[in-house]
């Protein structure tokens, strides 16, 4: 350091050039000063690095507030601007720091409200306008087909492989459930039952949610951060009609294919399962599942695909077109794609349940 | 009295209720050059959207031809037609070639056969000197090359308003020379009416017929007239302050 600090009674000169290596001695000299009126002599300092001089107003600022007082003399242009700037930045109003904190506390929790009503409102608005779109507007073939590829046929392996998976899982849980009190006949009923009524539509609901409705709020928040959709729009495109009906239209007809493809590679599932830990011969098994499924449970699942593909294409599309600003909230847009599309499948499945007890032929309560 | 083309009256908008513009008044003339300048985040990217009718206004009207295009969705896209918007980034569709997102505009609203469309599009790349690159990527193009194919776009419709914003940004001073004579060209030749939001001297003294300037602290135009008249004329410290660079600064 070529800066020197001198304390002499009440008279601490600051000579020389400083920077920020020389915080420590800074510190000490003043610590030293046990005087009640203090004198900064500057007249001899050229320059103040910036980390030194808030150090500086910052015990001038502390000892003035215990009643000491501080004076400033030969301060130069330089220096004396970087003080009256901290003493600008003091005298601001302190903007509150927003807390984080594990408990909500009650505004927090009316934030939330009020940020989900504003979600559920402008999904429904969104979904609206789409629907408009979709009746009125011009069918994009080849768009569709792009979609149907991707959504459809790139995620049959996928939801083949799992869906059989769960059914071996199930078959094999529910088989030696049952076999303890000698039932282990009734597993495919069980298992065919709860594959078609839910697993096997609920499996590809997430899946296609993971897969498709995250992309779809990607794509969309890509465009709209790269100002493509902005541009669609002054050129007079309708975005719904050119950015989510082919999406919509696409599910629309691959889901319920999906779904059913996903029901007998649960209940293949559950066979194999059957085979292999209750040595159930596959005749049996296919006999019994046979006895006990009708139609309208393989129907059930097509229903049940409507309803899932609007709700993943149309709520996908919509994180998409809210996203604002740069690329970091595309991340957070395929985030709530996926988390507000699943909840609102399981949320569908519920009533759809309530209302399936009473229109399925042979079952009642 | 000059014909006007598109109208700003009294309006006042902005973000999530805080308010960037307040109380505005702005006429465009039917075929001039008008400038819009002023500091970064003082509202120009935001008059913009509201003149293309991406925002909706707090209050205050936003008229095209004398219609208000929030009039309904019907006038809205009726004015659409007319314009063409060469955004920041040039905003080209990723999956679709250069020459693709030239015609797209004209798959939407002609029924021209395809090698029609074609030709079209492939004449307006060469305008921007962006013939050869017809067939590339978008995304893997320079960011001049991308105005300029975002220019031809614009272009394709033969629209009666421009709306430029930013231009030049991260342009060479030859290339952004080269897109101001394209600019003023299609001005000259078809009457183009031209609404450009950018920072380059050399490029407003060269091109403007009008300047307007915003300033944030007044959340709107503190100054208009012609370049030269504001630069050696303004006694505003904010106007002279900005004149006062030296060109290409
Ligand atoms: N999407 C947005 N959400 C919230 N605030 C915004 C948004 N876009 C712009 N703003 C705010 O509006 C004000 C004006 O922004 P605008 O983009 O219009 O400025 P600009 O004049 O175009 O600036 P630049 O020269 O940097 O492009 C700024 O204060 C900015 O923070
Ligand atoms: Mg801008």
């Amino acid at each position: 350091m070529n800066g020197k600090i001198v304390q002499n009674g009440d008279k601490i000169t600051i000579s020389g050039r400083f920077s920020v290596q020389d915080l420590a001695e800074v510190t000490a000299i003043f610590e030293k000063t046990i005087e009640k009126n203090i004198v900064l002599d500057f007249n001899n300092c050229i320059s103040l690095d910036a980390c030194i001089a808030v150090r500086i107003w910052s015990i001038v600022e502390s000892r003035r507030s215990a009643g000491d007082t501080v004076k400033f003399q030969g301060t130069n242009q330089d220096i004396q601007a970087i003080f009256d700037r901290f003493q600008a930045i003091d005298d601001r109003p302190v903007v509150p720091v927003e807390k984080h904190t594990l408990l909500y506390n009650f505004e927090d929790i009316g934030d939330k409200v009020l940020a989900t009503w504003n979600t559920v409102y402008g999904l429904a608005t969104f979904a609206g306008k789409a629907f408009i779109a979709l009746f009125t507007g011009k069918v994009r073939w080849s768009i569709i087909a792009y979609y149907m590829e991707q959504s459809g046929v790139m995620a049959i392996p996928i939801v083949i492989t799992l869906n059989w998976l769960m059914g071996v899982v199930l078959g094999y849980q529910a088989g030696y459930q049952m076999s303890q009190f000698g039932g282990e006949l009734f597993m495919p009923a069980l298992l065919a039952y709860s594959i078609c009524w839910e697993i096997g539509p609920m499996m590809t609901a997430v899946l296609v949610a993971g897969r498709s409705g995250s992309a779809f709020a990607a794509e969309i928040g890509t465009m709209k951060v790269r100002q493509e959709v902005d541009a669609l729009e002054v050129m007079g495109f309708n975005i719904y009609g050119y950015l989510v009906t082919p999406k919509m239209v696409a599910l629309f007809v691959v889901m319920p294919l999906l779904i059913t493809a996903a029901n007998f590679a649960g209940m293949a599932g559950g066979l194999t399962a059957g085979g292999i830990f209750l040595k159930m011969p596959a005749v049996v098994y296919i006999e019994a599942v046979g006895k006990a499924l009708i139609p309208f449970d393989l129907y059930w699942g097509i229903v049940k695909g409507f309803f899932y593909s609007t709700i993943i294409s149309v709520t996908g599309s919509y994180m998409g077109t809210r996203v604002r600003g740069g690329p970091a909230s595309v991340g957070k847009a395929t985030t709530s794609a996926v988390v507000v599309s699943i909840f609102l499948v399981i949320l569908v499945d519920a009533l759809l349940s309530l209302l399936f007890i009473h229109i399925r032929p042979g079952l009642s309560i | 009295m000059k014909e006007n083309i598109m109208q700003l009256e009294s309006l006042t908008g902005g973000y999530d209720g805080k308010i960037v513009l307040k109380d505005v008044n702005i006429d465009i003339h039917k075929g001039e050059i008008v400038v819009i300048v002023g500091k970064s985040g003082c509202g120009k990217s935001t008059t913009l959207n509201y003149m293309l009718g991406l925002q909706r206004p707090y209050s205050g009207r936003v008229l095209f031809d004398g219609i208000d295009i929030w009039r309904d969705q019907k006038t809205l896209n009726a004015a659409r037609r007319r314009w063409g918007v060469l955004f920041q980034s040039g905003a080209l569709l990723g999956n679709y070639t250069v020459v693709e997102n030239v015609m797209l505009p004209l798959m939407e609203f002609t029924d021209l056969t395809k090698a029609e469309m074609m030709d079209v599009a492939l004449s307006k790349l060469e305008v921007v000197g962006m013939e050869h690159a017809a067939y590339e990527n978008p995304l893997e193009i320079s960011g001049g090359m991308q105005k300029r194919a975002g220019l031809a776009r614009a272009m394709v419709l033969d629209p009666e308003v421009l709306f430029f914003d930013e231009p030049s940004a991260g342009l060479d001073p030859v290339t952004s020379a080269e897109l101001d004579e394209t600019i003023q060209n299609v001005n000259r030749s078809l009457g183009t009416t031209l609404i450009i939001v950018t920072h380059e001297l050399a490029s407003i003294f060269a091109i403007s017929d009008r300047v307007i300037m915003l300033d944030p602290e007044e959340f709107g135009v503190i100054a208009t007239g012609s370049a030269r008249d504001l630069a050696d004329n303004s006694q505003d410290p904010r106007v002279r302050a900005f004149f006062g660079r030296k060109i290409g600064e």
